[in-house]
């Protein structure tokens, strides 16, 4: 079950890529379904990008094999990475 | 933002300077038109460690911060009047030394970067094929898992230091339907290795004592510990060594730069056709003071984007940023200096007729000047 903080990520997160990547588009067509990686949202440096906010916003460090679609593809997924990340801190 | 110098750095870049003009200019024109590159002096290189610059000394390095790796970059294109070996010198260092540095296993540190910095290994990297172009992760090279290790089958081609290296760092597909995100895995292959090959020397327009080819694997068999950076993470490891490389190779133009412009002042100063020197004419002077401009600039530029090598997480923009005007830079530099020098520049040989040929491939090699465009205006949301 997604606990309060790693909820309130997802939105932080979920607001970045809608201003960066999906400027002007309906909000709802963002959802925790919407393939990330596999849908072409994330191109490479739109990967970047993004790891770049979750590091210097969360605090984390996000490892070179990670920046794939097992980890980045969906918002839930990507939430629980950096919470994750945040706990082992 | 302060880069003034410490006395450490001044002198750095003093002995480098000296070294370079006194060691490495003899025959420079004569290697360039016969295109060899000078293996006696790429290890007298390696005896200051100027392949191992940035790298940490328990590996053969000389230790330096990135800041100070650049200034001695400056100083070897500033000394150096073969344009080739010094970008030889950054190929390997940038492209092959810095991501064994960055991402290699203890083991791979230690097997090759003692020699790799002090020059008894020459590197070369693989990662252009001939159909990608600068899409660099469409390439179509495969690595197999088999038998404990991968089964690389492709064509590399323009790669830097091919003919003559010892190793080869190169990328291939672990898993293509993942592309750039997870697909690419990045292997050291040592030469000696069943199924590669390297292609005949190609004949360049400048840069010509650096030798380049392709590079083909044909069921070349590596063990699973050639792996560089974890099996998917080949896009991570080639992005940060392109931030290198951009940021970094501008160090050796800026030194070019400033050679040429030395060149050009003793010129303007010195000849005199109509009884005064021709620089206090404003069709020389002009140009010479362009020249004096760009080269502050770019010199500005390419000490911003090291500042931030060692700490940042990603200088993608500042390295293109830098990589695009410093390459453009360096051309239209040279091209004033041939303007400068007349037709004394048009006969082969001479100092600016080389430097400009060298300079050319500049706004083409790591990523074209419209690659850097395209980073640059992603980064900005475009």
């Amino acid at each position: 079950m997604e606990s309060a903080a790693e909820s309130d990520i997802r939105g932080s997160i979920k607001d970045y890529i809608l201003a960066e990547f999906l400027p002007g588009e309906n909000p709802d067509s963002l959802s925790d379904d919407t393939p990330l990686i596999t849908g072409g949202i994330l191109d490479s440096i739109a990967t970047v990008k993004l790891i770049v906010f979750l590091e210097e916003s969360f605090g984390v460090r996000i490892e070179p094999h990670e920046m794939n679609a097992d980890f980045l593809n969906f918002l839930p997924d990507i939430a629980s990475l950096v919470e994750e990340r945040r706990r082992q801190a | 933002m302060d880069f003034s110098l410490s006395a450490e750095q001044r002198r750095l870049q003093r002995e480098i300077a000296a070294f370079a003009r006194g060691e490495l200019n003899a025959d420079a024109a004569e290697r360039d038109r016969a295109q060899l590159f000078p293996r006696e002096l790429w290890l007298r290189c390696g005896e200051l460690r100027l392949q191992g610059l940035m790298i940490p000394e328990i590996y053969g390095g000389g230790g330096l911060d990135a800041v100070s790796s650049t200034l001695a970059l400056e100083a070897l294109g500033h000394g150096c009047e073969d344009g080739g070996l010094s970008f030889s010198i950054c190929a390997h260092l940038l492209a092959c030394v810095v991501p064994i540095w960055k991402h290699g296993t203890e083991e791979q540190k230690r097997r090759y970067l003692p020699g790799m910095t002090k020059g008894s290994l020459i590197a070369a990297n693989a990662m252009s094929e001939p159909a990608s172009g600068s899409d660099a992760f469409a390439l179509t090279t495969r690595a197999e898992s088999r038998e404990s290790g991968y089964v690389l089958n492709g064509t590399k081609t323009f790669c830097s230091n091919g003919p003559v290296a010892d190793v080869i760092v190169t990328y291939a597909a672990t898993d293509p339907a993942k592309a750039y995100h997870g697909g690419i895995t990045a292997f050291i292959v040592p030469r000696d290795t069943d199924g590669l090959r390297t292609g005949r020397p190609f004949h360049k327009l400048g840069l010509r004592s650096s030798q380049m080819s392709e590079v083909v694997f044909e069921n070349a068999w590596v063990p699973a510990d050639a792996v560089l950076g974890g099996v998917g993470g080949g896009s991570s490891v080639f992005a940060q060594s392109m931030d290198w490389e951009r940021a970094c190779l501008g160090a050796v133009h800026i030194g070019t730069m400033q050679r040429l412009l030395d060149l050009v002042v003793t010129r303007a100063r010195t000849r005199r056709p109509s009884g005064e020197p021709v620089g206090k004419q404003q069709g020389v002077s002009h140009p010479v003071a362009d020249m004096k401009v760009r080269l502050e600039a770019a010199r500005l530029l390419v000490y911003r984007a090291a500042s931030r090598l060692d700490t940042a997480r990603d200088i993608s923009m500042d390295a293109a940023i830098a990589k695009l005007f410093v390459s453009e830079a360096l051309v239209a530099t040279a091209q004033d200096a041939v303007r400068v020098f007349g037709a004394d520049a048009a006969i082969e040989g001479h100092a600016a007729e080389r430097a400009l040929r060298d300079a050319i491939a500049s706004t083409l090699y790591s990523g074209t000047s419209e690659i850097q465009r395209n980073i640059i205006a992603r980064w900005l949301g475009l």
